[in-house]
């Protein structure tokens, strides 16, 4: 700080928005003649750590700024030939030249069909700026219902069962403790609160103070680091088997203590809901709308009847309605349960008995039920428990049953949504005092919450299957999936034929740093998928899909290089304090001039959309976007603005006159009430955690199959309206030979694949025991005959392996193998990347059957044989 | 040192310490300064500075002048030159001489001046006179041990700190100072005096082979750190080859086998000759291993 | 006088590294060296291990074997208790890092400063601009100074080091969990006392007889 010397003509400090992860925290850097040299927190905001603090690997961005490896000017594949280890066989092109390459090609896929141009992004704002804008920057093309968006860096192993449920169940996003008030907290498979996921360092600093004050956390992960590794308690777990432990708790909860919070379910759930034999609900013919018992008057009423005082909603109740017989489906929940023993959940999880009764008796003695706590002035539930999941239980074939156990779990105590529950990320975004941008939840059909903002399709209200499928995706079909598996499964040409998918073969990718070919699953299914396409990438290196499949690869700023304006707007729910917690807004300034020719790509989609002919219709769906109606703000047809400059409007529509001073600052703040941190309880909406529509769906997908003539391995049981054990493909592929099940993790460390290649996190990475190794149970290792710093192979039943160098520990559990993040990286423009770490994702077969048949959910677990060479 | 896997070399920054980065600390980590690299330095030094101050106390009790002369330029030139090339900064070697009431370097830095001028009286004096004399023993038993002695003051290090350090560096200062001189005399012609010195170079030969194993004992019994740093200097892929060969083989077996031909002083030139350079071998390996083998204590333990 | 010291609250701490790359930046330190680091490491057997996370940088010892070792006077213990390397002085010999039980303390020389962030592609203009804002003098020991130069200049403004960034050493504010906690330990009522107080704070490794300034609570 103090050592300057005459040649120091600039030293300042800027305030931006961290973009190495897509957590999106509040940062600000130093900045030496220009060059950005120093990254740490902002001090006056919530949006990430303590104080100014921030994680390493958001320090260490400045690193991307700096890196020489970076492409300067665009460049163009000469070698016609792809594939992995094919030279590209670069050559710099001018922008002009690659510019209309790219709109001549995208004008003529259009003139046919516009489905068969696919976008993807990467969930990492190193390289993505605005990320949420490019799902509507694809409806502009004329492509819906984002079949045609593939997923990217986050991959498939992402959230597709967790934001299904997220979305259905708090209109959001993704789930956390809520932290300030919580005392008592099941982690399954996340990392929330210790490193990863969503609004991480927020989740972190409200994790440690919450730690701090006694809270207990109770982690059920297949290792104890991350998360368990800081636990209360770690519980080692065969992955996907949690929804077994949930079931069982859920049967304690509610059969063996009988202890649930009743006024909850009856007024925010639809247990109350009735059903027939069948399972289906008993709907009003004229309004289609649910039927529920009034227990005080005995009589059958709509589920919206405003006559009905919550305690008048009927749990248990024999009745009949039109001659039929019914009853609450909450009576089919109690009987499901019964079933579910510890016992019987151990044999499948491993988990002792014991442990499960522990923490079941531990969850009901901590929540609570009847209390009340008072803050601001208003009454709320206090339900101090809570249950949440992310990434890695959600994972699996049976995703949509693990998310839904663990829900359940939360629900019958009523800890949603409510001080020391478990929560959404804000459903609700009020405007910025003065302002004009507010979004607000809806309630839908049957009272369930449509959220006010979603990436993909809404999950609310729900599409039934249906055929033909019109794009790529399939989703006509996978309703359920908030992006598509389809594109990246094995059998992709034989389910687009069978479900009548006509002239989408796609044939040209349009990508924003994504590294798709090697962090889903199986390589040679991605690259047979794809290889065919032309493929143009935004990125500020050349990574190992470039270096593949790519075309075009254009040069993309860096986001310390960024003005993006927009990058958390909307994000209140993706970014924003899950907690009780004001209000934080972040723009992304830029610190930096951009290196060489590069243009963010922002600018690029502008300037694309422009030469395409599709600039007005992207004007139009972004007034409608931020609800403009402000004339003078309002994007024209016609206007060629910068992104920067459609900036300026947005802006001054958002904050009105204090939009200078944010612009500055760096971020907006204003209060958050209370109301709308607990939006819930005043909101009549009701969880739809008895998922009766999946009993249609099923009925609509079988007819599908057999009228399609679809052969194809699914488990339909799954379609079911109360969650249920299924076993993971995973372990239905497990035999004497491929006898342990490999499973990735996230390292605080690493954001896909894209932080191997920052040499200031490359460097700690290697001090760190468990980033670039495979780790496994010491005493697994023994019986197998390896030591630390041996070299294995793990092999999956279809021939594809992967080595790596050994750590054992002892918080693994003896049948599993991690190895973290997305290692093994090729790529020669990333020369520090290069050879890190092991690739996981390689090892996860894409066939059909390895996917949640509901949610598109890729298995997350392989079955594989380990061995030295 | 262990081959590295090609695996392991792309994705580890070697410290050269054996560890990968995630190790260090974490388990028993070797002493890097003073051996590796430009640290090899720091290892001639000391011996050199112990093998003239060993030579030139020998040689006081003979009276032998070339002895003297030998060991005084042995111990400054060679010891205390490579000290200084050794240092980050050799034009600033004199501010060494300013912590003497703490630093052990620094104390030592002002026993080898002292002994410089004292020498250099002795020398051109040529005066063996009883005060004299024993201010130059003392002074050389100093240098002999000073190698030692700012390592034995280490207490992060159990393999330098344990008890036998010391007494093991004296012996092993004097045994190798007799053997040269020994040698000298040898050569110069004199048979009778070499054979006389015999009883001495039995003496001291035992001495020295005792100390050894005392100091192998006592280190491997002190604590789990220095046992692991015993271990080491037996198992270790390099280091087990010198301490057999160097520090058993050259500088025990040999040297016991010509000490038992030549036992009585039935001495010979050539033996004595091999035997010299067998010891010299010898105790440059003995050094080479305990300064190698210096392990610190991991840091990482539930406190 | 105040006597600087720090708490850092292990359970707090997730192991994001922040402290040691906000250290890296703070002082343009090349690849390779650390004034911070993060020893991880497990303790117990399986099922009931657990992992044990010890973020660790010079402890300013009040009795540091350093100190001790150094012949020139270079290493000395600032009346503030900050352990600090007058770099006109040190002569290179490494007595101190041989000495130091620790091993915090790093020595600079022309290969450590040749070392490239990006190997084989040259110096990146961030690191030529750091060897003028922060010189490194080659043939020296560094170590952690406890961010000193901010020390002095926040108090020399008035502020107070653990409580205003501009004084506090940059690790201290890069926590994202809030886990180091920095102040005067002469002060009975400063934070970093209550904490060694309340929470029982322990020196690491205190059986080396060196007093380390830096605490650990659990």
């Amino acid at each position: 700080m103090t050592y300057k010397t005459d040649e120091i003509w600039e030293d300042k400090w800027v305030n931006t928005t961290c973009g190495v992860c897509y957590c999106g925290c509040a940062a600000r850097v130093r900045v030496v003649n220009g060059m950005p040299v120093k990254i740490e927190g902002i001090k006056e905001s919530t949006m990430g750590g303590t104080g100014a603090g921030l994680c390493g690997k958001g320090i260490a961005g400045l690193m991307y700024y700096h890196d020489p490896s970076r492409i300067k000017k665009p460049l163009r594949r000469t070698n016609p030939e792809k594939g992995f280890g094919v030279d590209p066989k670069w050559k710099e092109i001018e922008w002009e030249e690659a510019l209309e390459e790219i709109s001549t090609r995208m004008k003529k896929i259009m003139a046919d069909n516009p489905n068969k141009i696919l976008f993807t992004n990467q969930t990492n704002r190193a390289s993505d700026g605005p990320h949420n804008h490019l799902y509507f920057y694809a409806k502009a093309f004329g492509i819906p219902n984002n079949g045609n968006f593939i997923i990217g860096g986050g991959s498939l192993h992402c959230g597709n069962a967790a934001h299904m449920l997220g979305g259905l169940i708090h209109g959001a996003w993704s789930i956390a403790p809520d932290w300030r008030y919580t005392n008592y907290v099941l982690k399954w498979g996340s990392s929330k609160g210790t490193g990863s996921g969503h609004s991480a360092m927020t989740n972190a600093r409200l994790r440690a103070d919450g730690i701090r004050r006694g809270l207990k956390e109770i982690v059920f992960d297949p290792m104890g680091n991350f998360a368990g590794g800081k636990a209360t308690q770690w519980v080692g777990i065969l992955p996907g088997t949690d929804t077994a432990v949930g079931l069982a708790i859920a049967n304690y909860i509610l059969n063996t203590r009988g202890e649930i919070d009743e006024l909850y379910l009856r007024a925010k759930t639809n247990f109350v809901y009735l059903i027939r034999e069948d399972g289906t609900f008993v709907r009003d013919e004229e309004t289609d709308k649910p039927l529920v018992y009034d227990e005080n008057e005995k009589k059958i009423k709509l589920f919206d009847d405003p006559s009905m005082a919550f305690e008048d909603f009927a749990l248990e109740a024999d009745c009949e309605y039109k001659g039929e017989k019914c009853r609450p489906c909450f009576m089919a929940l109690k009987e499901h349960l019964k079933k579910f023993t510890p016992e019987w959940a151990s044999k499948i999880s491993t988990v002792p008995v014991a442990t499960i009764l522990d923490v079941a008796k531990g969850w009901v003695d901590n929540a609570q039920i009847g209390s009340t706590i008072t803050i601001e002035g208003q009454t709320f539930p206090y339900r101090p428990v809570s249950s949440v999941t992310f990434r890695g239980s959600q994972g699996h074939s049976n995703g949509i049953h693990q998310v839904a156990a663990i829900d359940l779990i939360s629900q019958l105590v009523g800890a949603e949504d409510v001080p020391g529950g478990t929560m959404g990320w804000p459903s609700i975004r009020r405007k910025y005092p003065g302002g004009q941008y507010e979004r607000l939840p809806k309630v839908g059909k049957d009272g369930v919450i449509v959220p006010s903002v979603f990436y993909s399709h809404d999950p609310w209200p729900v599409h039934s299957p249906s055929y033909p499928c019109t794009n790529s995706g399939c989703v006509e079909f996978w309703s359920h999936s908030t992006l598509s598996h389809i594109p990246y499964v094995k059998e992709k040409d034989y389910i687009q034929e069978k479900f009548g998918v006509k002239n989408v073969q796609p044939e040209m990718i349009f990508g924003i740093s994504v590294n798709f070919l090697i962090s889903q699953a199986d390589w040679s299914a991605a690259l047979d998928n794809f290889k065919d396409c032309f493929v143009v990438q935004s990125d500020i290196w050349v990574n190992e899909t470039d270096q593949a499949i790519g075309d075009i690869i254009l040069p993309d700023t860096c986001y310390l290089e960024k003005d993006t304006w927009s990058s958390e707007i909307d994000s209140f729910f993706f970014n924003g304090s899950p907690s009780n917690e004001d209000w934080y807004v972040h723009l992304q300034n830029p610190v930096a001039k951009p290196i060489g020719e590069s243009r963010d790509f922002m600018n690029v989609y502008l300037d694309v959309a422009n030469r395409v002919g599709v600039l007005d219709k992207y004007h139009d769906l972004l007034n409608d976007y931020y609800s403009i109606t402000d004339e003078r703000l309002q994007l024209k047809h016609g206007e060629v603005l910068t992104w920067k400059e459609i900036g300026e409007r947005v802006l001054e529509w958002v904050y009105g006159d204090d939009k200078e001073k944010i612009q500055e600052q760096g971020f907006a703040t204003w209060h958050k009430p209370i109301e709308d941190v607990y939006w819930r309880w005043n909101m009549p909406t009701r969880c739809p955690v008895y998922m009766e529509f999946l009993i249609h769906d099923r009925r609509a997908a079988e007819k599908i199959i057999k009228d399609t003539g679809f052969e194809l391995e699914m488990d339909m049981d799954q379609y079911g309206p109360l969650p249920n054990w299924f076993w993971p493909t995973s372990h239905k592929e497990l035999d004497d030979e491929y006898d342990l099940l490999a499973f990735s993790y996230r390292d605080v460390l690493h954001t896909n694949n894209s932080t191997f290649q920052n040499p200031l996190v490359d460097e700690v990475s290697q001090m760190s025991p468990y980033t670039f190794t495979i780790t496994l149970n010491k005493g697994l290792a023994d019986k197998k005959g390896f030591k630390d710093g041996d070299i294995i192979w793990l092999e999956n039943k279809y021939g594809v392996k992967e080595n790596g160098i050994v750590k054992t520990m002892e918080a693994q559990h003896p049948k599993v193998i991690g190895i973290c993040g997305q290692g093994g990286l090729w790529a020669d423009g990333r020369p520090i990347a290069k050879g890190k770490g092991s690739n996981f994702c390689k090892l996860l077969p894409s066939y059909l059957r390895h996917y949640d048949p509901i949610t598109g959910n890729i298995e997350t677990s392989v079955a594989v044989k380990v061995y030295k060479d | 040192m262990k081959e590295l896997n090609e695996l392991e070399k792309i994705m580890f920054r070697s410290s050269g310490n054996g560890l990968k980065p995630y190790e260090w600390m974490v388990l028993p980590t070797r002493q890097q300064q003073w051996i590796d690299d430009k640290g090899i330095f720091l290892w001639l030094a000391f011996f050199f500075s112990e093998i003239g101050a060993g030579l030139y106390f020998v040689s006081m009790f003979y009276e032998y002048k070339a002895g003297l002369i030998l060991g005084w330029l042995i111990t400054l030139v060679l010891g205390g030159f490579i000290h200084v090339l050794y240092l980050g900064k050799p034009m600033r070697a004199w501010r060494m001489i300013m912590k003497p009431q703490t630093s052990e370097l620094s104390r030592g830095i002002w026993i080898i001046g002292i002994y410089a001028v004292f020498g250099f009286l002795q020398m051109v004096t040529g005066s063996f006179n009883i005060v004299l004399n024993t201010i130059s023993g003392i002074l050389c038993l100093l240098i002999i041990s000073h190698g030692f002695a700012t390592m034995n003051v280490v207490r992060a290090l159990p393999a330098w700190s344990s008890t036998m350090v010391l007494p093991l560096s004296i012996v092993s200062g004097i045994w190798v100072g007799q053997q040269v001189l020994q040698f000298m005399v040898a050569v110069s012609g004199s048979a009778a005096m070499a054979s006389g010195m015999e009883i001495w170079a039995e003496t001291f030969f035992f001495a020295y082979f005792l100390c050894v194993l005392l100091y192998a004992w006592g280190t491997y019994h002190s604590d789990d750190i220095g046992k692991a740093s015993i271990v080491m200097q037996a198992t270790d892929d390099e280091l087990k080859k010198i301490t057999w060969i160097g520090v058993g083989g050259l500088g025990i077996v040999l040297p016991l086998l010509f000490t038992l031909i030549m036992w009585g002083g039935d001495t010979n030139g050539v033996l004595i000759f091999l035997r010299l350079a067998c010891v010299f071998a010898g105790d440059l390996a003995l050094r080479y291993v305990i300064m190698k083998s210096a392990l610190y204590k991991p840091l990482l333990t539930r406190q | 006088m105040p006597r600087w010291g720090m708490v850092i609250d292990v359970k707090r701490c997730i192991a994001c590294w922040g402290c040691t790359i906000a250290c890296k930046e703070e002082h343009f330190l090349p690849p390779g060296v650390f004034f911070n680091r993060v020893l991880i490491g497990e303790s117990g057997k399986f099922p009931s291990s657990s992992k044990l996370i010890y973020p660790i940088l010079c402890n300013h010892c009040t009795d540091a074997a350093c100190v001790e070792a150094c012949p020139t006077g270079a290493t000395y213990v600032r009346e503030d208790g900050i352990v600090a390397v007058d770099d006109d002085k040190c002569v290179g010999c490494r007595a101190c890092l041989v000495a130091c039980p620790y091993q915090q303390r790093t020595y600079y020389d022309q290969k450590t400063k040749d070392r490239e962030y990006f190997p084989g592609q040259g110096k990146t203009e961030m690191e030529l601009l750091g060897e003028k804002l922060y010189p490194l003098k080659v043939g020296t020991v560094i170590k952690c100074n406890f961010c000193s130069e901010r020390v002095d200049a926040g108090l020399k403004r008035g502020l107070i080091p653990g409580k205003d960034d501009d004084a506090t050493p940059a690790c201290v504010n890069a926590c994202p969990v809030g886990a180091r906690i920095f102040g005067d330990l002469d002060d009975p009522d400063s934070e970093v006392n209550h904490l060694i107080m309340e929470k029982k704070g322990k020196q690491l490794r205190k059986e080396f007889g060196t007093e380390p300034a830096v605490y650990y609570i659990d």
